[in-house]
């Protein structure tokens, strides 16, 4: 297998404004890096603040980088410009949560789809009508709905214009960013075997970006557990679900509610806050809040370490 | 039996709209015992936060209006109270918590001065008094090092704390019903997790009633004792939780559960598609109609469901409104 994503030692930082002048680096993603072999599915996970958005933002060329490099099938596409960033850009599309503000309320559905063709320039105009009827089919919207404006769908029928929008230029890699976060159950089950479906049919790669834990079970092959910028577990699905390592995976699968009567795990309630990310801790990140720490977790940042085959960590102690 | 802390019966509110009156909630009965927490479960729509808002005594003034039953709270009918005694009740004896607990903080006093105050309108306690129990409530909602995060503003806490002030104020006069509307949706889960176990711990402390209201059916499972399933305005099955959950005799119900992707205990490599339910409520204009309103959903369905609406089957201390509850 080839990963069609190779990120390495990305950092993306934010400048804040401070008293009397002063501006503070906050890292949003601080020297990440994860790979996702094509037609696979990797999660994002981790609390809100965690610096999720902002590394699918960093890989995708929508925020600025201040350190790493972004391998797309075998490019470096933070350094490509003119024709060939347009032709790359056009393989990264992205998905966002909220399917009422992120759709022009004054075009219609199919001035919406064909939109990324128009910029980007990926087909002859003569074939980019047919393309967005083919595009309506295949997410399951009636060819005469593509006449319609956004008020006039409902929430999950939103979602899958966005999706259409998203494939219009036949991209390699998407980027979910809680893309099913503010859909009702019904409407969301829809979306997921959707985006399954695409991915089987049109070998997609997904870099899936959500907080329900259930959902990402579900949809990923492996998952990234992100903490105040940083991954701390990196792992496949089974071993990450069955043999989560970082206290802070454990903490997190442990808070989440199930139907599953067998599912009796010791929940392990995490105290606090975690710490402001304007001053992050010189060791791991997570000490200030975790049940195992110890002296050498607060002297040094544990480096992300491999525990097993296809599993990596983020603990002294794991 | 010893009588419910709160009975609704037949309940029916009416909503205003431009082409008539929908009935929002449609014949709706239910009980709530003390120190027992029930859940109410449904897409967005059904009804959830209008009922919560009905035992409140907080309809939408001008547009919902109680049309007919009775809701009552420890035997008096509190759809036929004027105002005054209402707000005797609301704060007092029945509170509640809001989804955004940012949007129903004040930013501009600090939240001791908000706890403070309710317990002097409330309890006419004196200024001092009122400061010493806020701080008790705010250490009784586990916010540490309450004495000093009193005097903070809203902003200066995290979406947690400031969920557990509103349960804190909530919490300041007794209730003997806390009704709690999403109180996590905007949260992690790990701090999710926090407040239903902080949830869970003081209705076992103080005996009050908790109405969780939520569409997680893994927080139902882990929060509720029994559950209703609400669909477009009405009742469609009700019972307690682990019956309904592992047999559930609504085909809503069943669909609910099984078109979630819950966490499993054992995870294999397996991974079948998510069961999906097709379209989605229907608008309030048809709530009234008398048939089944899951009909265009229902992989049931039949000429009797679209035409007649289904009466309440009761199976045990579990019933559905479904005329093929015994096939499922
Ligand atoms: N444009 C910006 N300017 C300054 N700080 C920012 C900006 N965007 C994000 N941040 C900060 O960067 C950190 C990471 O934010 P990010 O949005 O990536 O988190 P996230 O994991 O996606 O969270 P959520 O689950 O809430 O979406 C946060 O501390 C956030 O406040
Ligand atoms: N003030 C109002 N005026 C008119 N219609 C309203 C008003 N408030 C709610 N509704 C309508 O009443 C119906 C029931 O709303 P309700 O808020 O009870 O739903 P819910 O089950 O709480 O949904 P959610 O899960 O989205 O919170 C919806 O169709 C809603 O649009
Ligand atoms: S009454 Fe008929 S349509 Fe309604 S839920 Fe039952 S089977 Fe389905
Ligand atoms: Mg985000
Ligand atoms: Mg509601």
């Amino acid at each position: 297998m080839t990963a069609l994503l190779n990120v390495q030692n990305l950092s993306v930082r934010f400048p804040i404004k401070r008293r009397w002048g002063q501006t503070s680096w906050l890292y949003a993603v601080d020297d990440v890096s994860f790979e996702v072999q094509r037609g696979e599915t990797l999660a994002i996970v981790g609390e809100s603040g965690s610096g999720k958005t902002t590394a699918a933002l960093g890989v995708a060329r929508l925020v600025a980088n201040s350190g790493g490099t972004v391998g797309l099938g075998g490019s470096d596409f933070l350094a490509l410009e003119g024709e060939a960033l347009r032709k790359a850009r056009a393989k990264v599309q992205v998905i966002f949560q909220d399917p009422y503000s992120s759709l022009n309320p004054r075009l219609r559905a199919e001035a919406i789809v064909r939109e990324p063709m128009d910029s980007l320039g990926t087909l002859p105009v003569a074939e980019r009508p047919a393309r967005v009827a083919e595009l309506f089919k295949q997410v399951g919207l009636r060819p005469e709905q593509m006449k319609l404006f956004p008020h006039q769908f409902s929430g999950g029928q939103r979602q899958r214009i966005g999706i259409a929008r998203a494939l219009a230029t036949n991209p390699e890699l998407i980027i979910c960013d809680e893309a099913v976060s503010a859909l009702d159950v019904a409407v969301q089950a829809q979306i997921l075997n959707l985006l399954r479906r695409l991915q089987r049919e049109l070998g997609l790669t997904y870099l899936f970006i959500s907080h329900d834990l259930g959902v990402v079970q579900h949809m990923s092959d492996h998952i990234a557990v992100m903490y105040m910028g940083k991954i701390v577990e990196h792992a496949d699905r089974l071993s990450l679900f069955n043999d989560p390592r970082h206290p802070y995976t454990k903490a997190l699968l442990s808070a989440v509610p199930s139907v599953d009567q067998k599912r009796k795990v010791e929940r392990m309630l995490i105290p606090g806050d975690p710490p402001d990310p304007l001053n992050p801790p010189a060791g791991c990140r997570f000490a200030s809040r975790c049940p195992l720490v110890e002296d050498a977790c607060r002297a040094a940042q544990p480096p992300l370490d491999a525990v097993a085959a296809d599993h990596k960590v983020a603990c002294i102690k794991a | 039996m010893t009588e419910p802390l709160l009975k609704i019966e037949n309940l029916r509110i009416e909503l205003a709209l431009r082409s008539g009156q929908a009935p929002v909630i449609d014949d709706l009965s239910l009980e709530l015992n003390a120190g027992e927490t029930l859940s109410f479960v449904g897409e967005s729509g059904c009804g959830k936060s209008m009922t919560a808002l009905a035992i409140m005594g907080l309809l939408p003034e001008k547009v919902g209006s109680i049309a007919q039953g009775r809701i009552l709270f420890q035997g008096n009918d509190m759809a036929q109270m004027n105002s005054s005694q209402l707000r005797a009740i609301r704060g007092n004896e029945i509170s509640m918590i809001f989804q955004e607990p940012m949007t129903s903080l004040n930013p501009v006093y600090t939240v001791g001065e908000q706890i403070a105050e309710v317990l002097r309108r409330h309890k006419g306690m004196n200024k001092r008094d009122a400061w010493k129990r806020a701080i008790e409530l705010l250490d009784a909602v586990r916010i540490p090092n309450a004495k000093a995060r009193i005097s903070d503003y809203p902003h200066q806490m995290s979406g947690g704390q400031r969920q557990r002030v509103m349960i804190a104020i909530a919490l300041a006069c007794s209730p003997k019903i806390l009704i709690a509307d999403e109180p996590t949706t905007a949260l992690d889960v790990t701090v999710q997790a926090q407040i239903f176990d902080l949830l869970r711990d003081l209705g076992r402390e103080t005996g009050t009633a908790i109405i969780l209201i939520t569409h997680d059916m893994g927080a139902v499972a882990e929060m509720a004792d029994r559950m209703v399933v609400m669909y477009a305005g009405r009742k469609a099955e009700y019972g307690p939780v682990a019956p309904v959950i592992s047999h559930p005799r609504h085909p809503y119900t069943k669909g609910l559960i099984s078109c979630v992707p819950h966490l499993l205990a054992e995870l294999t490599e397996e991974r079948p598609d998510l069961t999906e339910v097709p379209g989605i409520v229907p608008s309030l204009d048809s709530f009234g109609v008398d048939a089944c309103l899951f009909a265009s959903r229902c992989y049931l369905a039949d000429d009797k469901c679209r035409s007649k609406r289904p009466p309440e089957i009761v199976f045990g201390d579990q019933s559905s409104a479904c005329w093929k509850a015994d096939q499922i």
